[in-house]
């Protein structure tokens, strides 16, 4: 396997905060990785330092198999959109797309047939000879991404390139850019607290939390079989249902279920105690000993209703950790369909 | 609205007499014979014989002429200066966590605070034995101290007011320092560096103390002004005062776009 870049043990502190800790990350050529985690978790820091403006502690940045540890940004061979685009603000769309080119020495004539065509990818074409600032949020978003695809660097880091779009944008944003990425082959780490990107975009989704990668895998693997109780609880618009391992015989561990792993049956008893109507289904929150959790049902429950059901697969975990995965015959279907909900 | 506004109108009004009053008597004095200003007990107000008799006399009276080509080069000298010493600085505090650069800069103007005087005899002093006594980077030097603080502070500001991440990207788009100082960053630094640079011209221009201990032998042109009116001819020194006083009333115009603005906050949030 080729990998294009290599994270070895990132260590990285703010004052006396521990934000990477020992992190390591390998990225596959060709493939689109999606770095999810809550706010505040150091996703902009691990990107700060893989580009390099970010100092580390200790460890190792191997891009194209080359160490760049301790190489400047502009020595690094990567591209990276920031998350609030970083436009230079005296300069028109087009020579911010060209200012790459012109560090790189490019010659007039195949920088402006670079800009075109880049341009014309990303269809900002008529705004090309327009100052930055007058560019609506979504242009602007284009500008900084041409400017990073403009180059042919071994590696682009996009940093919630699309957090300052409006809905409606954001998606088709989504579309494209992963379009894109694809027609052209390029590697991309992209950083994200949105689940709903993170399952769209994703090749492989890398959870961070703690100053490491919890866990990487497909979305869909995350979703149903969470290495951790954190990662339960976090991926997915529901968390996973936690609750004791008692209720099913399994004693000193916990239960973990998603929402549309019920069936008929008396495992479990609760008291139901909100319903939530989305799109036909219903999500009944209820109530069973100490834990709440939340159970997708096509029957209309009312507050107050006492309620039995089955799981027909659940996971276990002892200290937070998987333990076992338990399916019955009748594996429910993906999760994702959830995330859109 | 008009009631309400009344009152800092009036005290507006009565502000801009008291400033423009002697400015208007320079006028007088520089465009009346001085048969109605000098030679009388009590000098009209008003005006009523209109004259270039005083300024066909100072321009006549070259000796005045060398002290305004050495305050030139001398303003000059500190705002090249100012700009050149306060855009490192201002560089070098921005990198500088908030509350360690405001605190160096709050210890540049505290120093400041000490009299003139109490600075000036020394350096003076130690010019001697270095030569720069009676000379007009001598005075430009010391000039400096003075207008230093304020250039770093405005600097300072512009480079807090720049968009975030944006040396950064350059970088990372393959800029070495040199070139995202020059293709990026000056460019947006543009205004704080022509007022550091208006400011310190305009001090330097009527700074008195310094050049009066530093260079009393080949004087600038305030100290030069004040030996015509200590000498007895204010009127020749009122028309050569008003020909220096317009590049500062040509300064103030440009700077007053900018003096309201978020420029001398210093970046600061208050
Ligand atoms: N320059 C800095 N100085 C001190 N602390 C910082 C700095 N940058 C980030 N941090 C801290 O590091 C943590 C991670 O920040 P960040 O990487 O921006 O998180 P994310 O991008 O996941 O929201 C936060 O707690 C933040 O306060
Ligand atoms: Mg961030």
């Amino acid at each position: 396997m080729k990998y294009k870049l290599e994270l070895v043990d990132l260590e990285k502190s703010f004052s006396n905060k521990k934000v990477l800790d020992k992190l390591n990350l390998k990225v596959i050529d060709g493939e689109f990785l999606v770095v999810l985690g809550p706010s505040g978790e150091g996703k902009s820091t691990l990107l700060r330092t893989i580009v390099g403006i970010e100092n580390l502690d200790s460890g190792k940045i191997i891009v194209n198999g080359t160490d760049v540890t301790f190489k400047p940004p502009n020595k690094r061979n990567i591209a990276m959109v920031f998350q609030n685009y970083a436009l230079y603000p005296n300069m028109t769309a087009y020579e911010n797309i060209a200012f790459p080119l012109k560090m790189a020495r490019t010659d007039r004539n195949s920088i402006r047939s670079k800009v075109d065509q880049v341009a014309k990818l990303l269809n900002i074409e008529p705004q090309l000879n327009i100052n930055v600032t007058r560019l609506s949020g979504g242009q602007q978003q284009r500008v900084a991404i041409a400017r990073a695809l403009v180059r042919d660097p071994a590696l682009f880091l996009l940093d919630e390139p699309l957090s300052n779009l409006d809905a409606r944008v954001r998606y088709t944003s989504r579309q494209e850019l992963k379009r894109l990425q694809k027609e052209l082959s390029h590697t991309f780490v992209y950083v994200t607290h949105d689940q709903v990107e993170a399952s769209n975009l994703a090749d492989r989704v890398a959870v961070l939390h703690n100053g490491v990668i919890e866990q990487i895998g497909p979305y869909n693997e995350l979703y149903e079989k969470p290495n951790t109780q954190w990662v339960g609880d976090f991926i997915g618009t529901y968390p996973m249902n936690f609750i004791p391992g008692d209720l099913m015989g399994y004693p000193d561990s916990t239960i973990g279920f998603r929402t549309r792993w019920v069936s008929e049956g008396n495992d479990i008893t609760a008291k139901v105690t909100l319903i939530e109507n989305s799109e036909g289904n219903y999500f009944v929150h209820c109530k069973t000993g100490d834990s709440d959790i939340v159970i997708r049902t096509d029957t209309k429950y009312n507050v107050d209703d006492t309620i039995s059901f089955g799981l027909e697969r659940f996971n276990i975990y002892k200290n937070g950790v998987l333990e076992e995965i338990k399916s019955g015959n009748s594996v429910a279907s993906s999760g994702i369909n959830d995330v859109d909900n | 609205m008009k009631n309400k506004n009344m009152p800092s109108y009036i005290i507006a009004i009565i502000l801009a007499v008291i400033f423009i009053y002697p400015l208007y008597i320079l006028i007088l004095i520089a465009f009346e014979p001085i048969s109605l200003t000098f030679d009388r007990l009590y000098p009209y107000q008003l005006p009523f014989i209109f004259t270039l008799k005083n300024f066909e006399a100072s321009i006549k009276d070259l000796s005045l002429i060398k002290p305004v080509i050495r305050s030139i080069i001398v303003a000059f000298t500190v705002g090249i200066l100012a700009i050149a010493l306060a855009t490192p600085a201002g560089y070098g505090l921005n990198k500088l966590a908030a509350r360690f650069s405001n605190k160096i800069i709050m210890l540049m103007f505290v120093v400041n605070m000490m009299p003139a005087i109490v600075i000036a005899i020394p350096i003076s002093v130690y010019f001697i034995k270095v030569g720069l006594y009676n000379n007009i980077f001598g005075i430009a030097l010391a000039q400096e101290l003075v207008v230093l603080p304020i250039s770093v502070f405005i600097m300072l500001g512009g480079f807090r007011a720049l968009p975030q991440d944006i040396e950064n990207q350059a970088m990372v788009d393959g800029a070495s320092i040199f070139h995202s100082f020059r293709n990026v960053i000056l460019p947006l630094i543009k205004i704080p560096l022509l007022i550091s640079f208006l400011l310190a011209w305009m001090t330097s221009w009527d700074e008195f103390t310094y050049a009066v201990i530093i260079s009393p032998v080949n004087p600038t042109f305030p100290v030069s002004l004040y030996d015509y009116v200590s000498r007895g001819e204010p009127f020749i020194a009122s028309s050569f005062a008003l020909l220096v006083t317009i590049p500062v009333i040509v300064i103030v115009v440009v700077l007053q776009k900018y003096l309201k603005g978020e420029y001398l906050s210093g970046g600061m949030k208050i």
